[in-house]
């Protein structure tokens, strides 16, 4: 019976193979309508386990080295982007990141990995990205995408693909530095219009946790209309400024400077969180493939023990058939 | 409040506070003296694609790379 489903399907093995054991293997080496009877049979069954063993094996083999691949290349970008933080943590202090925000045109940054076999992370960013756009989107509002990143691009392109305004890719071809992130920021800058930046990112926050996380860039325009108003924007007039003659030009150079820094941290932590859920998603991979492995390995004593058992058997009952 | 001011003449040639940023930078780099230099120029390389879309139609991909295709 479990040879017979074995040759047929050649799929699942360890469902069907409950007990196959040597009595239900003769009754369909003797029903006369079963067409695999004969010694061919038994062999061929368990070469279909060794090869579905042979590449299992070889999956587990890739996936671990994906995994250490993953390992390397975070301990090398984690350093980074930790130092970035402090980029633009002075900016927070001095100009506040105000999600709640009411702007007439939003542009929503949505930061994704080119790469993929890196677990959740994009489809992360991208639910957060589309419900970033329901909020925003009202009568009066306009809400575009930017996407940095192939699998982000992928996911948006299915149902908000007249909202796009700018797709990037190909951003890790070099080693990430803060000149790549700054033009992307300067071309984001000349070509699109908008009043409050959201950045949609997985932040890095340990190895096995990454969370989504949403910083607001606001134009000059929308800064100067805040501090007006009051609030912790409103100080800015207590600080004694240098360079800039007018409040506004400052206030414009200060803007696209943050904009260039939080998009920094933003793509290292980024490129940090997918490393670190392409490890952890090629660790739960190696370990299924090597829980499979053992299924697959019992299967394959049992079948080979129940073949050699049959025909002893066959072997036996004949020579009595023979005697008596 | 429009400035009737001067204003700096990168800003009136077009160019965003990032783009001077990244001028001066430049210059700081080349004058760094040789192993620091290479280390420094690698820092400095710029390679993605970009697409714009207009009304749901990407158009054609722009590469802007330091480094020419191979």
């Amino acid at each position: 019976m479990a040879m017979a489903a074995l040759r047929k399907e050649g799929r699942r093995f360890a469902p069907l193979v409950s007990s196959p054991n040597p009595i239900n293997a003769i009754r369909s080496t003797l029903a006369p309508t079963e067409e695999q009877v004969g010694l061919g049979v038994r062999s061929i069954s368990t070469q279909v386990v060794r090869n579905r063993m042979k590449s299992v094996r070889n999956i587990q083999k890739i996936t671990k080295a994906m995994k250490m691949v993953a390992a390397s290349k975070l301990r090398a970008i984690q350093v980074r982007a930790e130092n970035s933080r402090g980029l633009w943590q002075p900016f927070t202090a001095l100009l506040g990141d105000t999600p709640s925000v009411n702007v007439k045109k939003n542009v929503i940054v949505t930061i994704s990995s080119d790469k993929g076999l890196c677990g959740g992370i994009n489809s992360t960013s991208v639910k957060i990205s589309r419900a970033l756009h329901k909020i925003n989107s009202g009568p009066d509002t306009q809400c575009k995408y930017v996407v940095l990143g192939e699998k982000g691009k992928a996911q948006l392109i299915r149902d908000s693909k007249k909202d796009i305004e700018l797709i990037m890719t190909e951003l890790q071809k070099n080693f990430l530095n803060y000149t790549q992130v700054s033009v992307l920021a300067d071309d984001i800058l000349k070509n699109v219009e908008f009043d409050a930046l959201r950045i949609v990112f997985n932040k890095f926050q340990s190895v096995v946790s990454f969370l989504p996380t949403t910083a607001t860039v606001l134009s000059p325009e929308i800064v100067e209309r805040e501090s007006e108003a009051g609030g912790k924007i409103g100080d800015l007039d207590s600080y004694e400024i240098e360079g800039g003659e007018t409040k506004s030009e400052v206030l414009q150079n200060l803007a696209e400077f943050q904009f260039s820094c939080v998009m920094f941290n933003a793509v290292l932590e980024n490129a940090c969180s997918e490393q670190g859920a392409r490890m952890s998603a090629m660790d739960s991979s190696s370990r299924n493939a090597g829980d499979m492995l053992d299924r697959l390995t019992l299967t394959y004593n049992r079948t080979r023990q129940a073949s050699i058992t049959t025909e002893l058997i066959e072997i036996i009952s004949g020579a009595s058939a023979l005697e008596g | 409040m429009a400035s009737t001011a001067a204003v700096p003449f990168w800003r009136s040639a077009g160019m965003t506070y990032i783009t001077y940023s990244n001028i001066c930078a430049n210059l700081v780099r080349n004058c760094l003296k040789e192993p620091h230099k290479a280390e420094a120029i690698n820092r400095e390389k710029v390679h993605f694609s970009v697409s714009k879309w207009v009304d749901g139609k990407p158009q054609k991909p722009t590469i802007r790379s330091d480094t020419p295709e191979a």
